[in-house]
């Protein structure tokens, strides 16, 4: 009968690794005018969108999605896909994202380049968001932006419209989603 | 002669013909007729030279009457005739039976000389006797007996004469014939030579056997000139043979034959110089030959031409010009020509020529072998030192690139040759080459055929990586270690290199800079401006190498892996020889580069000293050994290497479940380490490592070192002889299919037998037991060879460099997805510098444009994306 006489083993411990901690540079108050050591900075405000850029890619977040211009790594195209059960579903808007030199200690500008029948959207594109203005945080990022819109797209704040007539039709899902429909132009390519 | 004649000469004489009296044109006849008789009379006097008193008188009376050319012009005439008559045409029929080319080659030894030296001769006595009735002439021509200038005029005319009417009957093999003469001659006097010079090198290579090469040169030097004077005293017996030669030569000139003569020892002294280079350099590339081609030169051809043009009288005087225009080769002129003071200039500009076509036919011979002479490449470098010799001579560097590479096409880059070959014979070429062309320049133009071949080879790194360490990377079946890793090689190189500059305390850096800065030259004009100047070029083996994967981490990265592979199959904790490499690789890549593989090693010597640690602390398990009857195990025959898994390449990761007793073991080592050890803890790697187990039958035991799965597999059998597939994979935990991949190595040893079940799908395997049914399994074992040998390839513990690739590429995806839902559409040269401008990750982006295509294409085949008019889309 077989018998084992010996037995090795290889085997592996995980060793306890120093916790990443994201260090969050202190939100310096807005309102403070801002040193001139722009040209200092401006490295870091391109590492910081590059880290953003990566990490929004590797989140692998489902509809949302933004990358830089060829050429320009403070512009950015956005992509946002309307949520499931919700109006805006099946439809799909671009986004441009104007970051400051001072970035992220101001909020970049963000507007809508497909046109967008919601409450709290302009004709002109521009979005009424709390965090994209007062309540900006440099601890926010282009994944919690697309985040944000993407979820107001869903929850509109009615009571402060930019567009009126769409915050009135809010209240009828059924006739909003026809207009969203008819109003919908899928981006080109 | 006739009248007519008469008229047509006289016809200069119309205008005096009119003043002449009747009687002044009778005597003038009278003459002309008697001249001719006597001239007649006098060329055909077959030797009588006794002048007839009658021709003097009739030359007098006709230059009475101012008709002196009329005398020169038809003596001339009548000497013509008579020389093509009597010389010219007795002199070619000589050689008539010569006239097929093929005869003449058949002809006997000393044949072609003999009818040669009797035809000269002949003609020349005819040419003699000739000279001497103009001679005659001349004393009967009462001014031209004291104006030399007309007498050289006339016998230069004569000169003249003799070779056009030769020349214009020459039959076309006479080149041949004197060809052919000047070859048995010239061979004759080689093998004399030759047979004095091999004698003298015998003595004198006895006499050099342990002098080193300095002391060696100068010695041979000194040899030289009492050599030379040997060479002037035996030279004297040769004298003979040269002398006739001479003869021969001043003959063929006599008779205006210098240029064709000329041509016809040259060709034949290039001949023998081209024959005794190929006889010389052969295809032995273990000696240089260049130094005894070199004093055959100077012993046969260099010998007979100083004697020929001694002896035909024309060595211009020494001109101190010709000093300045010497060859490289004759570095001691002064011991060059002993016997003879002064060089001529002609056998200087001899020696130029002879030692160029030398230079040249060794170069384009050792160019040709070039392939097989790096082959054996430390054992061939004295060719590579000749042939370096002569390019600097003949400075046909681009043959020699062009040349080789086109071997290197034909011969390494094929399918054929193994990457081990082919990375051999790249470091022979950069070896080799190095020598020939320090600046690199040339070797840059032939190593870029072999990078480009091997970047195109799947196991190239791994091959640069064993043949770097001498390592087999975990995998005994890699044959072709040389028993010595390159990495030591360059190390003892570089040592030896700066053994020899640091000669003195006294180099300071400015010495230095001043030295480089004299021995600065211009790159070869052959360099290509946009490979950076030669500072930066400077050859470096390894760095070469690394040059054909492009960096060395990917260099390194692979190290860690085969490292790895090392690593975890050893059970004893020795790994000596690889700290040795890994300093070596240290000191050639830097520290922080290898510095994960450090870490690998240190965690070997900490799982030495834990695992002591563990088993002599540990609660003995002979207590409870009772409870766990007789499968228990000792903790003695566990080894655990603990690996900090962040710093080792990725591992591969299968699940098995381990027999329980062993279990138990793993499961108290692990819980003492996190008693020791808190508060980390040790996670297993089950499928990993190795068993060394003794199989006992009724009538045997069989031992094996096999791994853990093959173990937990054997083990099954212990309690119960006959497993299904299925239930036997169960019983292990690992899929059905990994099973049967796996129990092949226990049939293959015939300790198993597979039978097909009731299911199809579900094979019975039953324990052989008992040596008859094992012999009789054996005849089978031939045959699942194989198979064991493809289960070995899938046993691999660490994840391949290729895998850790394809993550990578994982990343880019994730980023050409992003960027093509934001732009719909790009074209391939866009998203190449996007990623190059935006893919920061670790490591960054680095892919070729050409990389980058196959890749997207990879993704199109996989209905990722999709290509139109160049423009690559999201697939929705």
């Amino acid at each position: 009968m077989a018998t084992i006489n010996g037995y090795t083993e290889t085997a592996q411990s995980y060793q306890a690794n120093g916790n990443n901690t994201r260090v969050n540079a202190a939100a310096s108050p807005p309102k403070q005018p801002h040193p001139p050591e722009k040209s200092v900075n401006s490295q870091s405000v391109l590492k910081r969108l590059q880290s953003e850029l990566m990490a929004l890619m590797m989140s692998g977040e489902s509809g949302i999605s933004a990358f830089p211009e060829e050429d320009n790594i403070f512009c950015w195209r956005g992509t946002i896909n309307g949520s499931k059960d919700t109006v805006f579903e099946g439809t799909e808007y671009k986004l441009s994202f104007s970051f400051p030199n001072d970035y992220p200690f101001k909020p970049p500008k963000v507007k809508f380049e497909t046109f967008c029948f919601h409450p709290n959207v302009d004709n002109h594109g521009n979005i009424c968001l709390d965090i994209l203005q007062d309540k900006w945080s440099s601890a926010y990022d282009v994944r919690t932006i697309l985040l944000s819109i993407q979820s107001l797209l869903g929850e509109p704040n009615v009571s402060s419209p930019l567009n009126s007539q769409a915050a009135q039709l809010w209240s009828n899902q059924e006739d909003y989603r026809k207009m969203v429909v008819k109003l919908y132009k899928p981006p080109t390519v | 002669m006739t009248t007519e004649e008469e008229a047509t000469s006289l016809v200069r004489n119309l205008g005096i013909l009119d003043t002449l009296s009747d009687d002044s044109i009778q005597e003038i006849v009278g003459s002309y007729n008697g001249f001719c008789a006597a001239t007649e009379a006098l060329l055909n006097g077959a030797g009588d030279l006794s002048v007839d008193p009658k021709f003097v008188a009739h030359v007098h009376g006709l230059c009475n009457h101012g008709l002196r050319s009329l005398v020169r012009d038809h003596f001339l005439r009548a000497l013509e005739e008579t020389f093509e008559k009597n010389g010219a045409s007795k002199f070619w029929r000589h050689f008539d039976a010569y006239s097929n080319v093929a005869l003449l080659c058949k002809a006997r030894e000393g044949e072609v000389e003999r009818v040669l030296c009797k035809a000269l001769e002949d003609i020349c006595l005819e040419k003699l006797y000739q000279e001497n009735c103009l001679l005659a002439l001349v004393h009967a021509l009462p001014s031209y007996r004291d104006q030399t200038s007309g007498r050289a005029h006339l016998f230069s005319t004569y000169q003249l004469l003799v070779s056009s009417v030769l020349m214009a009957t020459l039959p076309r093999h006479f080149s041949e014939i004197l060809h052919w003469y000047f070859k048995g001659r010239l061979e004759e006097l080689s093998t004399i030579m030759a047979g004095e010079l091999n004698g003298d090198n015998e003595s004198q290579e006895k006499d050099d056997m342990d002098l080193d090469e300095k002391s060696k040169l100068a010695y041979r030097t000194g040899e030289m000139d009492i050599d030379e004077c040997y060479h002037q005293v035996r030279f004297s017996e040769n004298n003979k043979l040269v002398k006739n030669i001479g003869k021969v030569v001043r003959d063929l000139r006599n008779l205006g034959f210098t240029s064709m003569t000329e041509d016809a020892y040259a060709s034949v002294i290039f001949l023998l110089l081209k024959a005794k280079v190929h006889n010389l350099a052969g295809d032995d590339y273990r000696s240089s030959v260049l130094e005894s081609i070199k004093r055959w030169i100077q012993a046969v051809p260099l010998q007979f031409l100083r004697a020929l043009l001694a002896y035909l009288g024309d060595s211009v005087s020494y001109d101190s010009h010709s000093f300045g225009q010497k060859s490289p080769l004759a570095s001691h002129p002064s011991s060059c020509y002993p016997g003879i003071d002064t060089p001529s200039e002609g056998l200087v500009r001899w020696q130029l020529r002879l030692e160029y076509f030398a230079y040249e036919t060794l170069q384009d011979l050792r160019i040709a072998k070039l392939f097989e002479i790096i082959v054996d490449y430390p054992d061939s470098s004295p060719a590579i030192e000749d042939l370096k010799q002569c390019l600097e001579y003949t400075g046909q560097h681009s043959k020699l690139v062009e040349s080789f590479i086109s071997a290197l096409r034909y011969r390494l880059l094929t399918a054929g040759a193994s990457t081990n070959d082919i990375l051999h014979q790249y470091v022979s070429t950069i070896k080799a080459l190095r020598t020939i062309d320090p600046a690199g320049v040339f070797l840059e133009a032939v190593g870029e055929p072999i990078r480009d071949y091997l970047r195109g080879r799947k196991d190239t790194i791994k091959c640069i990586v064993t043949m770097l360490t001498g390592g087999t990377g975990g995998n005994p079946n890699v044959s072709g270690n040389t028993g010595d890793c390159l990495l030591e090689e360059l190390n003892r190189d570089e040592e030896s290199q700066e053994n020899t500059s640091v000669d003195d305390d006294f180099i300071t850096d400015e010495k230095q800079a001043w030295i480089d800065a004299l021995r600065w030259e211009p790159d070869p004009a052959e360099a290509d401006p946009s490979k950076g100047s030669r500072n930066r070029r400077k050859v470096d083996v390894l760095g070469m190498i690394v040059g054909i994967i492009g960096s060395k981490d990917q260099l390194v990265n692979e190290y860690r892996v085969m490292l790895a592979e090392k690593l975890l199959n050893k059970s004893d904790y020795d790994i000596d020889s690889d700290i040795r490499t890994l300093e070596l690789l240290k000191i050639h890549f830097g520290e922080s580069s290898m510095q994960k593989c450090e870490i690998m090693l240190n965690d070997l010597i900490d799982s030495k000293r834990t695992n002591t640690n563990i088993k002599a602390t540990i609660t003995q398990p002979s207590q409870t050994g009772a409870e766990l009857g007789e499968n228990a195990v000792s903790m003695d025959i566990l080894d655990a290497t603990i690996i900090s898994s962040n710093f080792w390449p990725t591992i591969q990761d299968e699940a098995l479940n381990v027999p329980d007793p062993v279990e138990k073991l793993l499961s108290d080592y692990a819980k003492r380490f996190n008693e020791i050890k808190t508060p980390r803890k040790l996670l297993w790697k089950k499928n990993l490592g190795t068993v060394k187990l003794e199989l006992q039958f009724e009538d045997r035991e069989v031992q094996f070192t096999v791994a853990p799965v093959h173990a937990a597999i054997i083990m099954q059998f212990q309690e119960q002889t006959s497993w299904t597939s299925k239930s036997l994979a169960a019983a292990i935990g690992i899929p059905v299919d990994v099973l049967n991949r796996r129990i092949n190595f226990w049939i293959s040893k015939g300790i198993l037998a597979e039978s097909p079940g009731a299911d199809s799908s579900d094979h019975v395997f039953t324990l052989m037991e008992g040596m008859i049914e094992t012999s009789k399994n054996s005849g089978n074992s031939g045959s699942s060879e194989d198979l064991v040998a493809g289960d070995e390839e899938g046993e691999r513990s660490v994840v391949s460099a290729e895998d850790q690739l394809r993550k990578e590429m994982t990343v880019y995806e994730k980023l050409i997805i992003g960027m093509l839902t934001n732009f719909g559409s790009m074209a391939l040269d866009r998203m190449h510098n996007t990623l190059k401008m935006f893919c920061v990750a670790d490591p960054p982006y680095d892919k070729s444009l050409q990389q980058l295509q196959s890749f997207l294409s990879g993704l199109v085949s996989e209905d990722k994306l999709e290509l139109r008019d160049g423009m690559y889309f999201l697939k929705k």
